[in-house]
C-alpha cells in the first residue's frame, strides 16, 4: 500500500497527514479528521453530498485524490461558523427555513452556496439554482433551500 | 485492492520524463472526474497516475487575432468567459452544462476531448468551430484538426506519452454564429441524449455562406455532417432548407444512431430533425445580434 | 389572532442545529469501538440454484473476519409471509439475493473478500412479467411455501378482494361508462443517506442495533423472534436510532442487511456496520410497488357516480415485503375517493424473479390515485362534463361513510377543488388544446393514524427538571420531517413552556415507551395527542406542587424585601387565590393564578417553583413525570376489508399547467398548485416543506423516474442514469394550506407527510391530455411515450 504525505490548510488550521495514495478528500476529512459533515451519498461525484470548498471552488471531495490538495486550502462545514462559535448567516437560515430536513445532503449544499456567496454575492434565483445544481435533495423539492440562500445573500454580516 | 502511485509534476518538461519512465503503466489524470470514477467503478486502477493538475500555464483562454485556449482550462473558466459566451457561443453552451459546478470547476477541455466518449458535450462545439488539437510529445508538437482527432470510442490519435496542450479555434470563426442543444431528460447532472452543434455564416441577402454542423451520440465518435453542411452552403436561411438539412443530418448516411437503455434511436434521429433547425437560428441569431 | 402561544408558529428547526454543523451522526458517521465492515455477495442470476460456494480464498484475506453463507447459519425464514431466507442457501431467485457476507476490518477489505468467493451456478429458467407469471406453464419462482407446502402456481395467497354494493346494478344505472388500463413501474425512494446499520452483541448475547427503522419496536420484536428461532432465546434487543437520513418507506420493513448484521456481530463478536453503497441502494434495496391496473368507472346523466370497478395485478417480485400489502391502502382511493356507491377491487400479486418491492410514500396510493384520476377525467370526457365540475358533484362531505366504512370526520374536499380552480384560472385556461393545458387529482389518505396492526398506539414520556428544562422520550422516529420541532411546539403549548425548554430523544426502545410506526403519515398526529395528554398529567403535578410550595416562595421573597426595605409594607395577600390546582395556570414558562394573571407577587417562573418543589427532602421528594400512550378510536380492516382504520382522513387537490413541445415530447411544467387540508398546520413553514418536497417527488414520479430493470436487472443504479430532479428542474410548487381543525387532531392538526405527493402524477397527466389531446396512462410519461402518442393520433385521424 503506497503512502504519502500532504501538508494542506483545514479549516484555516495547517495540517499534516500521511495516507494510502489511494485516499481521497472525503475519506481523509472523515477519518483523521473526524469532520462528518461531508458525506458519501453515491461515491462517484454524481449527488454533492460530499462537496467541501478547495482553494474557493466547490468540488467533489469523494474523487478529489489526496495528493493533489498539498499546498492547498480546504473548507469543510465545520469551519464555516464565527469564531465566537455563532453560526455563519448560511447555516442560521438554512435552519430557519426549512432547508434542512434529515440534513444528509446539507453540509454539501451549504458548502456550494457558500461558494456561490462568495464569489457572486447577489445571485439571480437562476444562479443559486445552477449553485447548488450539482447538489441532490430529495426531501426539500429544492425551493426553501433556494429562498434560504437569498437570505442569507441579504443577512450576511461581514464577509462571507 | 487498488493501488497507485500518483505523481504531481511541476511543467510539461516533468511530465514528459515521468511518461517516458513509465510507458505503459502510466495514465495522465487531470481534473479526476473520468479517471477517478472509472477507477472507482471498475476497481481497477494503472499502476501511476500522473496529474497534469499543477500545469497552471495550460489554463488560459486567449484571444489574439485567433482563439487559443489551453488544455487544462475548467469548464467552469470557459462558463464564466465572456469572450466565450459572446465569440464561442456553442463551446460556452456546453461547457456551461458539463454535469455540475463541483465537476466543472475541476474537469478540463483537454481531458473531456482525451476521453473521447461519444457523449462529450464539448466535442460537437469544437467541431462546428473548426478546432484544432495541439499535441505536444517528446518529439515535438503536431497539430490535429479536431474531426481527425477521434479514432473511435474512447480513443483518440493521441500518443499515451502525449499531451494535450492548446485547442486553437481560427480568427475566421468569430464571423460564425455558434450554438449547442444538449437534448436531456434534466437540466443538470447529466450527459446528452443527443448533442447537436451548429455553426453558421450568413451573407447580407441571409443566404448561408458556410455552415458546420456536428452531433455527439450519434456514431462511435462525435462527428460532422458533412452531408447536411454541403446542402446548405449557398441556400437561404429559411425554414424550409433548415429542416431539409435537419433531415439530411439525422439520415443513416451522416450517422449511425443506436438504441440504448438511454433512449432509442428513433428518437434521436427524431431531435437531430427538429434541433439542426432550432440550433441553426439560434446562431444566425446570436451573429445578428453581435 | 391565534389562540396559540407556539402551535401554528413556524419555529425555526433550531432544535437540529447539528444538522448544519457537521455534527448530527447518522449511521454512516456511526463508529463502535472494535467495529468491523460487512459486505454482502448478490446473485449472479434471476433464478438459479447454488451448486457450491468456495468461500476458502476469502478466509484467507488478512482482514477477514468472517465469511458467511446458507450453509453457515439456521435456515429460518424471515419476511411478513416467511418466504425468504436471511442468505440464500439452495436457490437464488432475483439479482439482489443474498448469497454470502462478509466482516472485515475495512470496506475495502471486505469488498475485495466478495470478490474471492467462488458461486458455481446452474441457471433456472426465470419469468419477469406478471402477466406471463400466472400463466400454467410459467417456471414457478417458489416451489414450497413456509410451511413446507408444495406451491403449484406464482400467484401469491393474499386475499385482496374488496366489494361494496352491486356493480352490475352500478353499470345498468350508468348513462356513460369509462374504461382505461393504467400502469406505473418501479421507483427507487433516493433516500441520500444510504441503507445501513451497526449491530453489536454483548458477552451476554443481548443485541444492540443501531437502525435507521422508522418503526423501532415492530423491528425489535422481529429481531426478537428471529434470534429465539436460531436458538438465542434469552436474548434482549435493543434498537437504537442514529440520524436517519430520509426514508420515504424504506425503513417500515427489517431488510436482510439487518439480519446479515446480526449474524456477522454474532459470529465476530464485534460491532457490525453494513453500509450500502450508492449501487447498492439502487440494486438491492426493494422499490416502490409497480402496478396495472385496469379500471371500469361510470356516472349517470347528472354526472352522479354510479359504480367503479378496478382489476389490478401487483409484481411481486421473487419474495415478499410491503409491496404486497399495498392493496390496502390502494382500497381507500378506490372506495372512498369521491362518492361512489358501488365498488369492486381485486388484486392479484404474482412472484416473479424481479426485484421484490416495500412501501413508499403513499404506499399504493400515488399508484391507485392514478388510475381512479385519470378514469374520472376519462369519464368527464365521456359524459361532455367539465373534469373539476365532476368531482365537485360527486365530492366527500363530513359525517358520509363510505364503502369502505371510512367515516370522514373534518373534509374541506370541495374548497380544496375550487381553491386550486380559481389560482389556475381553470376556466379561462382549460380546454384550449394548443400545447398548452391545465388538468387536477384529488386525493384522499389517512391523517389519524393507520390501524394497520392491532395496535395503533403511540407512547410518550415528559419529564422535567428544577430548572423547567423538558425532557421528551418519543417514541416515534425522525426521518427528516420536522417531528423534534413540532413536538417540541406542541409540549410547550401543552405544557405551557416554551419549545426551546424542550429536548426530544426519539428512536430507542430502551428509553421510551412504545409506536406502531412512524409512518401512514401518523407521527405528528399521535405523539401530538400522546403528548397533549402527558403533559396534561406533568402539568397536574406542577400545579399541585405549586399550591404547596408557592406560598413559602412568596412569603420568603415578602421577607427577604422587608429585610432590605424598612419602608417596606407587607402586603395582604389573598392566597385563596393559589389554594388549588385548579386555580392556577402554566404559560410561557409562567405560573400563576387564572383570576389574576399579572399578580404582582403570585406570578413567578415555574423553575421556581420546580427548584422548590423537586426533591425536597426525604419521604417528600416529587419528580415530575407525565407519560401517555395514546390509541385512537379506529378498527382493523376486517375479511371484508372494510373498517375505519384511521381517526380522520386528508384530502387534497393539486392543479396543474403543462406546456408540451409537440416536437420532442418535452412537457414543461408552468404551474402547480397544491392544496392541502391538514386541519390545523403545526408550524406552516414545515407544512409548505412537505409539500414541496413530496409535489417534486411526484412530478419525478410522473415524468422522468423508473428503475430500468431487463430480465430482472437493474440496469440504472446510479443517480446518472436514475432520473431524480435536480435544482435546475424548475417546478413552481406553490403550496395553499387549507385548514379545518379536526376535533381528533392534536390542536387540530393532521397528517401530510405522503399526501403532497398523492395526486400529482395524474394531475400532471390530465393536464397534458388537456394540452394535446392524448391520454398516457403508462408511468413515467417520457417525452418518447408524448411523442409516439401523438404520432398515433396523427396516423388515426389521416
Amino acid at each position: 500500500m503506497k503512502k504519502v504525505s500532504v501538508s494542506f490548510t483545514l479549516n484555516g488550521e495547517p495540517v499534516t497527514i500521511e495516507v494510502p495514495t489511494t485516499w481521497n478528500l472525503l475519506k481523509v476529512l472523515r477519518e483523521c479528521f473526524e469532520l462528518n459533515g461531508a458525506k458519501e451519498g453515491c461515491g462517484v461525484g454524481e449527488c454533492g453530498c460530499c462537496t467541501v470548498i478547495v482553494d474557493g471552488d466547490a468540488v467533489n471531495s469523494c474523487i478529489y485524490p489526496i495528493p493533489e490538495i498539498e499546498g492547498r486550502s480546504v473548507l469543510s462545514v465545520e469551519g464555516i461558523s464565527g469564531t465566537d462559535g455563532g453560526l455563519h448567516p448560511l447555516q442560521k437560515a438554512f435552519l430557519e427555513n426549512n432547508a434542512v430536513q434529515c440534513g444528509f445532503c446539507t453540509s454539501g449544499m451549504i458548502m456550494s452556496a457558500k461558494a456561490l456567496l462568495d464569489k457572486n454575492p447577489e445571485p439571480t434565483e437562476d444562479e443559486i439554482r445552477t449553485g447548488i445544481s450539482g447538489n441532490f435533495c430529495r426531501c426539500t423539492g429544492y425551493v426553501q433551500i433556494v429562498e434560504a440562500i437569498e437570505m442569507a445573500a441579504k443577512n450576511k454580516e461581514g464577509n462571507f | 485492492m487498488i493501488d497507485y502511485e500518483y505523481k504531481i509534476p511541476a511543467d510539461l518538461h516533468e511530465v514528459f520524463t515521468l511518461l517516458k519512465e513509465y510507458g505503459e503503466k502510466a495514465t495522465l489524470v487531470a481534473g479526476g472526474t473520468d479517471v477517478m470514477v472509472k477507477i472507482r467503478n471498475t476497481r481497477k486502477a494503472p499502476e501511476v497516475l500522473i496529474s497534469l493538475r499543477r500545469l497552471e500555464d495550460l489554463r488560459y483562454i486567449r484571444k489574439n487575432g485567433g482563439y487559443r485556449i489551453g488544455g487544462l482550462t475548467t469548464h467552469r473558466m470557459l462558463e464564466l468567459s465572456n469572450l466565450v459566451r459572446t465569440e464561442l457561443s456553442a463551446l460556452h453552451d456546453a461547457a456551461s452544462q458539463v454535469g455540475s459546478v463541483q465537476v466543472r470547476n475541476v474537469a478540463t477541455l483537454g481531458g473531456n476531448i482525451c476521453n473521447a466518449a461519444p457523449s462529450a458535450d464539448t466535442a460537437a462545439p469544437l467541431l462546428v468551430l473548426d478546432a484544432t488539437v495541439v499535441l505536444e510529445g517528446p518529439g515535438g508538437r503536431r497539430r490535429v484538426p479536431i474531426a481527425e482527432f477521434f479514432k473511435g470510442t474512447y480513443r483518440t490519435v493521441k500518443e499515451p506519452d502525449e499531451v494535450l496542450i492548446e485547442f486553437d479555434i481560427p480568427e475566421k470563426m468569430g464571423a460564425f454564429g455558434s450554438a449547442y442543444w444538449k437534448h436531456s431528460r434534466r437540466k443538470a447532472m447529466e450527459l446528452p441524449l443527443i448533442g447537436i452543434a451548429v455553426s453558421v455564416k450568413l451573407s447580407e441577402a441571409n443566404e448561408i455562406e458556410d455552415s458546420r454542423i456536428a452531433l455527439t451520440v450519434a456514431a462511435p465518435t462525435p462527428i460532422r455532417a458533412y452531408l447536411a453542411e454541403d446542402f446548405l452552403r449557398g441556400k437561404p436561411f429559411t425554414d424550409q432548407v433548415l429542416k431539409e438539412a435537419g433531415e439530411i443530418a439525422s439520415s443513416s448516411e451522416c450517422c449511425t444512431l443506436r438504441t440504448s437503455l438511454r433512449c432509442e434511436a428513433w428518437y434521436r434521429e427524431d431531435m437531430i430533425k427538429i434541433f439542426v433547425p432550432r440550433m441553426a437560428k439560434l446562431a444566425a441569431e446570436r451573429i445578428k445580434s453581435r | 389572532m391565534s389562540e396559540y402561544l407556539y402551535v401554528g408558529k413556524s419555529t425555526p428547526r433550531t432544535i437540529e442545529t447539528d444538522k448544519v454543523t457537521g455534527r448530527a451522526v447518522y449511521i454512516s458517521d456511526l463508529r463502535r469501538p472494535g467495529m468491523l465492515f460487512g459486505k454482502i455477495l448478490y446473485s449472479r442470476y434471476a433464478h438459479a440454484k447454488i451448486k457450491s460456494i468456495d468461500t476458502s480464498k476469502a478466509e484467507k484475506l488478512q482482514g477477514v473476519r468472517a465469511v458467511l453463507t446458507g450453509r453457515d447459519i439456521p435456515e429460518v425464514r424471515v419476511g411478513f409471509l416467511k418466504d425468504q431466507t436471511v442468505l440464500k442457501k439452495d436457490v437464488v431467485r432475483q439479482f439482489r439475493d443474498e448469497v454470502a457476507a462478509v466482516a472485515a476490518t475495512s470496506p475495502e477489505i471486505a469488498e475485495e473478500a466478495l470478490g474471492l468467493i467462488e458461486v458455481e451456478y446452474e441457471e433456472l429458467p426465470a419469468v419477469f412479467d406478471p402477466i406471463e407469471a400466472m400463466k400454467e406453464d410459467a417456471p414457478l419462482v417458489h416451489e414450497i411455501d413456509a410451511r413446507g407446502r408444495p406451491v403449484r402456481s406464482n400467484i401469491l395467497p393474499l386475499p385482496w378482494k374488496f366489494s361494496a354494493g352491486d356493480i352490475e346494478q352500478g353499470r345498468k344505472d350508468s348513462a356513460y361508462i369509462a374504461k382505461d388500463n393504467v400502469r406505473t413501474t418501479w421507483v427507487n425512494q433516493c433516500c441520500m443517506g444510504t441503507s445501513g446499520c451497526v449491530a453489536e452483541f454483548d458477552m451476554n448475547n443481548n443485541l444492540t442495533l443501531y437502525s435507521q427503522t422508522n418503526v423501532p419496536f415492530l423491528g425489535k420484536q422481529r429481531i426478537v423472534e428471529y434470534l429465539r428461532n436460531i436458538g438465542l432465546k434469552g436474548s434482549r434487543v435493543r434498537v437504537v436510532n442514529p440520524i436517519v437520513g430520509g426514508s420515504f418507506g424504506t425503513k417500515l420493513d427489517t431488510d436482510i442487511y439487518e439480519f446479515i448484521a446480526v449474524q456477522l456481530a454474532l459470529r465476530t463478536r464485534k460491532p457490525v456496520k453494513i453500509l450500502f453503497t450508492r449501487e447498492e441502494e439502487f440494486r438491492a434495496l426493494p422499490p416502490r410497488q409497480p402496478a396495472i391496473f385496469e379500471i371500469e368507472q361510470g356516472c349517470d346523466k347528472e354526472g352522479k357516480l354510479t359504480f367503479r370497478k378496478v382489476e389490478a395485478i401487483l409484481d411481486n417480485g421473487a419474495y415478499t415485503s410491503w409491496g404486497a400489502t399495498t392493496p390496502s391502502v390502494m382500497m381507500m382511493p378506490i372506495s372512498s375517493l369521491y362518492r361512489v356507491p358501488n365498488v369492486s377491487f381485486n388484486a392479484t400479486c404474482v412472484y416473479t424473479n424481479n426485484i421484490y418491492c416495500q412501501a413508499m410514500r403513499g404506499y399504493g396510493n400515488p399508484q391507485a390515485t392514478f388510475a381512479v384520476e385519470t378514469s374520472m377525467d376519462s369519464l368527464a370526457e365521456e359524459a361532455g362534463i367539465d373534469p373539476a365540475e365532476l368531482r365537485l358533484i360527486n365530492c366527500n362531505k363530513p359525517g358520509e361513510l363510505t364503502p369502505m366504512r371510512l367515516k370522514i370526520t373534518t373534509c374541506p374536499l370541495d374548497r380544496c377543488i375550487k381553491t386550486v380552480q380559481e389560482k389556475i384560472n381553470w376556466k379561462e385556461k382549460r380546454g384550449k388544446r394548443n400545447g398548452r393545458g391545465i388538468g387536477m387529482a384529488s386525493l384522499i389518505h389517512v391523517a389519524g393514524g393507520a390501524r394497520v396492526y392491532k395496535s395503533d398506539g403511540h407512547g410518550i414520556m415528559v419529564k422535567v427538571d428544577q430548572n423547567g428544562n423538558v425532557d421528551v422520550l418519543e417514541s416515534g422516529t425522525d426521518q427528516g420531517q420536522g417531528s423534534p420541532t413540532v413536538i417540541s411546539q406542541m409540549v410547550a403549548e401543552a405544557l405551557g413552556f416554551r419549545p426551546e425548554d424542550v429536548s426530544i430523544t426519539l428512536g430507542d426502545t430502551a428509553l421510551c415507551l412504545w409506536d406502531a410506526g412512524t409512518h401512514a403519515s401518523r407521527h405528528t398526529f399521535m405523539a401530538g395527542n400522546a403528548a397533549i395528554r402527558a403533559c396534561d398529567k406533568a402539568k397536574k403535578q406542577i400545579l399541585e406542587m405549586a399550591v404547596e410550595h408557592m406560598p413559602e416562595i412568596v412569603e420568603y421573597k415578602l421577607k427577604r424585601k422587608e429585610r432590605k426595605d424598612p419602608d417596606f409594607q407587607m402586603p395582604d395577600l389573598d392566597y385563596s387565590l393559589i389554594s388549588e390546582p385548579d386555580k392556577l395556570d402554566i404559560k410561557d414558562r409562567y405560573i400563576f393564578p387564572k383570576n389574576q394573571p399579572e399578580h404582582p407577587y403570585f406570578r413567578m417562573e415555574v423553575s421556581e417553583v420546580l427548584t422548590r418543589g423537586l426533591h425536597v427532602g426525604t419521604g417528600e421528594s416529587k419528580v415530575v413525570v407525565g407519560e401517555a400512550f395514546y390509541d385512537p378510536p379506529t378498527e382493523m380492516l376486517d375479511r371484508e376489508m372494510k373498517g375505519n382504520y384511521s381517526c380522520t382522513y386528508a384530502f387534497g387537490t393539486t392543479a396543474v399547467e403543462v406546456e408540451v413541445d409537440r416536437e420532442t415530447g418535452e412537457v414543461k411544467i408552468l404551474n402547480l398548485f397544491a392544496a392541502h387540508d391538514v386541519g390545523r398546520a403545526m408550524n406552516p413553514t414545515l407544512v409548505k416543506g412537505q409539500i414541496y418536497g413530496a409535489a417534486y417527488m411526484g412530478v419525478g414520479y410522473g415524468l422522468t423516474e423508473q428503475l430500468q430493470l431487463r430480465n430482472g436487472r437493474v440496469m440504472n443504479p446510479n443517480f446518472r442514469d436514475y432520473k431524480m430532479l435536480t435544482a435546475k428542474d424548475v417546478v413552481p410548487v406553490v403550496p395553499l394550506v387549507i385548514e379545518e381543525p379536526d376535533a381528533d387532531g392534536p390542536f387540530g392538526a393532521k397528517g401530510i407527510g405522503e399526501p403532497g405527493l398523492v395526486p400529482t402524477a395524474p394531475a400532471i397527466a390530465n393536464a397534458i391530455y388537456d394540452a394535446i389531446g392524448v391520454r398516457i396512462t403508462d408511468l413515467p410519461i417520457t417525452a418518447e411515450k408524448v411523442l409516439v402518442a401523438l404520432k398515433k393520433k396523427a396516423g388515426e385521424q389521416s
